[in-house]
């Protein structure tokens, strides 16, 4: 073949810059994945919190709602459940925590007619922890949800689109509030 | 005040502007802010590189002529030398003369008319950022008594948990906290960067706020750490340090001040342990030192050449006459230094400081999802805060500013010092067991004259010596003082006001002072050095103002009651700037054309100083 050396010069530093463009968007890409999968753990840190937070403000509590005992077991019964669906599919992890959210509100809402609690500092304590652990869980959501935007917006917008496939990129399913968690709000009598 | 009842349901979406294009906006903004910096610190450097330059001749042509008493040094030597000289007074005739030269020329005399003085600048600029990097900034705060959060206290708890949340929402690891038992309400970010980043918060800030609010104010300050407020505030403080460092090598040789301000930074750079909080102290007080020296206080040359020197001697006489030229050259670098400071560095800086701030606000808006909880903070605060005492060097690092100059008219904090009034009055009465206790104060305005008829009628009481009344007023000043955090002496006493009522002009003073300290809320700035205040009050103009802050949440949905722009402020600056802006123009054009002759003349002291010096050399050791 008879191509001049500055023709050749010319194609090798088109298939380098092109080779250096591929490489920063896989490694944009990736790095936005990572983010992802770290706000993702970042949740289960929080959920885990809040399994061992638990028991601490059922025992703090039995003594003063005696009658209650029904709401009681049925947050110990959901925590249980949610510590035992650590390992299952994240469907199923989604749901059983909702039911756990579900059954704290219904407690926190029945604790209100017990007015002598608010008195008690460490019961005070205690729901300010398990307050802060629900935010947590929900900033934690909020800000996988972010990367997940993030990540899908940077896969979805040219010049990337055109490899994000290619790569192996798929968009990342946001973290939805399930309508378990909605429905679930029952006001026990 | 958004209280429930003006917390309107609303249906449909409120925020005119999402907070991702408001951070997309302020960004963009930094970005062009950031740029007009640069520029302006180029431009300033050009002076401060054109006064320096001939300094450093002067002192290599002094070291040369030292050198060659030993080893002769080669002719080509002094050729260079030569033409160097050469090539600067062609510049200097093309500018002043307007005689024509080779463009080459021209090229090669900028170079060496900028060149040194351009790379001692940036060196040291250098020097100064890989100093100061690993203390970062807001290091005089970590002088202050600072403790952890309390997990057995409440507040402190929902502190702690708020500071956690944030976190996680910005997907930064936390920042340590350090808690202030002050009353002033105020916090602040400090540290390099999002990893070794901390937040200074005082108790009075916990009192204040609730959890709504806290969190708000938290965010932002999170907010501020995740978008790398703390390396730009560095950045920007680097640049005046820079101009310190500058100043104190000039001074050396002639005070003891710059010498134990090198010797102190010396010291550090070379021993101090970086990553202890004593070191870091350490390095807030030295750049505080540096930031003094690029001011316009005096220097030790000044000292040198005073006019209070009480020996007058011969010798005193000529070694003035000797090293007058860098005397000249010091005065050129401060008013240069001050005049471009004053008019491009500080203003583009103070400009970009406040679109940071914004970008925080929008931000903490983006980690809570909740613009009423910072809107709010920042109302309250802006009534309540203060300096944190002793942190005044880091105000620009605070939530808001802690001088007082910016605030609004707030009848919240005007009731507040009402309510202070009322409640130090009650409580002298409770203390005195003569009178019964008073009946629980009502609404403090309503009060109020009544309360203060009765102090005016209890204090002339006291003046002419019943026994109850004195007692009771001096209960009142020890709750005065206890209220306002500060010692029994420092309150006017009987004799004062005795005084102050026939005349007496020292005890009126005084009286007027406490008054105004009380109006400011007892805030402390007894403490603030004038190199703390010639930085803070610079620094309070990086504040956006509260109105600002709170139009641009209400544009992200925050429910804010916004007082109406009525159109009368903007008629009254358009009127000023047109009747002053020529007077304005014409004293910057003048200010300029002083430092242009003073750099002119101390190239002038300084061509003739050298030419003497080297013919002193030349005659006396090189025959």
């Amino acid at each position: 073949m008879t191509m001049s050396t500055s023709s050749l010069i010319i194609i090798g530093l088109l298939a380098a810059v092109l080779l250096i463009w591929f490489i920063s968007i896989f490694n944009s890409l990736v790095a936005l994945r990572v983010r992802v999968q770290n706000a993702w753990s970042d949740i289960d840190v929080q959920l885990k919190r809040r399994h061992d937070l638990i028991p601490n403000l059922v025992g703090a509590v039995q003594g003063y709602m005696a009658h209650e005992r029904s709401t009681l077991e049925a947050v110990t019964q959901a925590r249980t459940r949610a510590v035992a669906s650590t390992g299952a599919s994240v469907a199923d992890r989604a749901q059983a925590e909702s039911a756990l959210s579900g059954a704290l509100s219904n407690l926190f809402a029945v604790a209100e007619n017990y007015p002598q609690l608010r008195a008690v500092e460490s019961i005070q304590l205690l729901q300010e922890q398990l307050t802060s652990t629900e935010n947590r869980i929900a900033f934690a959501r909020q800000f996988y949800n972010d990367e997940v935007m993030k990540f899908n917006t940077a896969q979805a917008t040219f010049p990337r689109n055109l490899f994000a496939g290619i790569f192996g990129f798929s968009p990342a399913t946001m973290f939805a509030a399930e309508d378990a968690e909605r429905a679930n709000v029952k006001v026990a009598i | 005040m958004a209280t429930a009842a003006s917390k309107i349901p609303f249906a449909g979406p409120r925020d005119r502007e999402s907070f991702f294009e408001a951070q997309r906006r302020n960004r963009r903004a930094t970005w062009r802010l950031s740029v007009v910096s640069v520029l302006a610190t180029v431009v300033m450097g050009i002076p401060l590189a054109l006064t320096i330059t001939p300094l450093l001749y002067a002192a290599a042509l002094i070291i040369a002529d030292v050198v060659s008493i030993w080893t002769p040094l080669p002719p080509s030597f002094w050729q260079h030398a030569n033409d160097l000289a050469r090539y600067g007074m062609a510049v200097l005739d093309w500018i002043t003369q307007g005689k024509a030269a080779n463009p080459q020329a021209l090229a090669l005399g900028a170079a060496a008319l900028l060149l040194p003085g351009a790379i001692l600048s940036v060196g040291l600029w250098l020097g100064v950022n890989a100093l100061f990097r690993r203390a970062g900034v807001g290091g005089a705060l970590l002088a202050l008594k600072a403790r952890e959060p309390n997990p057995s206290d409440l507040k402190e708890l929902q502190l702690s948990d708020v500071v956690q949340e944030m976190a996680i929402a910005a997907g930064l690891p936390a920042p340590r906290i350090m808690l202030i038992d002050a009353p002033a309400a105020n916090a602040a970010a400090i540290g390099t960067s999002p990893n070794d980043a901390r937040i200074v918060v005082s108790r009075g800030l916990l009192e204040q706020l609730n959890r709504d609010e806290l969190e708000g104010a938290l965010a932002h300050l999170v907010a501020s750490i995740g978008n790398g407020d703390l390396r730009i505030a560095f950045r920007v403080t680097s640049v005046f340090e820079t101009c310190g460092l500058l100043v104190a090598v000039i001074n050396a040789p002639f005070g003891s001040r710059s010498r134990r301000t090198l010797w102190r930074i010396l010291r550090y750079g070379l021993f101090g342990k970086k990553d202890t909080e004593a070191s870091s102290q350490e390095a807030a007080a030295v750049a505080a030192l540096l930031t003094h020296s690029a001011g316009l206080e005096t220097d030790d040359i000044d000292d040198v050449f005073g006019a209070n020197s009480s020996k007058k001697s011969i010798l005193r006489s000529i070694r003035n006459f000797l090293l007058f030229p860098i005397f000249f050259t010091n005065m050129a670098i401060k008013l240069s230094l001050w005049f471009f400071g004053f008019t491009m560095l500080e203003p583009s800086m103070a400009l970009l400081w406040r679109k940071r701030k914004y970008l925080a606000d929008a931000s903490a808006v983006q980690l809570t999802r909740n613009p009423d909880g910072l809107a709010e903070a920042l109302r309250k605060l802006n009534s309540a805060r203060g300096p944190i005492p002793g942190g005044s060097w880091a105000s620009h690092l605070f939530l808001v500013s802690p001088a007082g100059s910016d605030r609004m008219n707030d009848p919240k904090a005007n009731a507040a010092n009402q309510q202070m009034l009322a409640q130090m009055w009650a409580a002298s009465a409770s203390a005195d067991t003569a009178q019964p206790s008073s009946p629980a104060p009502s609404p403090a305005n309503a009060r109020l004259p009544f309360i203060t008829s009765e102090i005016i009628a209890t204090s002339q009481a006291a003046i002419s010596g019943d026994q109850i009344s004195i007692a009771r007023m001096n209960a009142f000043r020890q709750a005065a003082a206890t209220a306002l955090g500060r010692p029994v002496d420092e309150m006017p006493t009987l004799a004062d006001i005795a005084a102050a009522q026939h005349g007496d002009k020292a005890a009126m003073q005084r009286l007027a002072q406490f008054t105004k300290k009380m109006n400011a809320g007892g805030s402390d700035d007894g403490d603030a050095k004038p190199a703390a205040d010639n930085s803070s009050s610079n620094f309070a103009g990086f504040f956006p103002s509260l109105k600002r802050r709170l139009k641009r949440l209400d544009r992200m949905g925050a429910h804010v009651e916004l007082e109406s722009d009525s159109g009368k402020t903007w008629i009254v600056v358009a009127v000023l700037s047109i009747l002053l802006g020529p007077f304005a123009l014409l004293a910057a054009a003048l200010l300029l054309l002083l430092i242009g002759i003073m750099m002119l003349s101390s190239l002038a002291f300084l061509a003739v100083w050298m030419a003497f010096i080297h013919q002193l050399f030349v005659m006396f050791l090189h025959h």
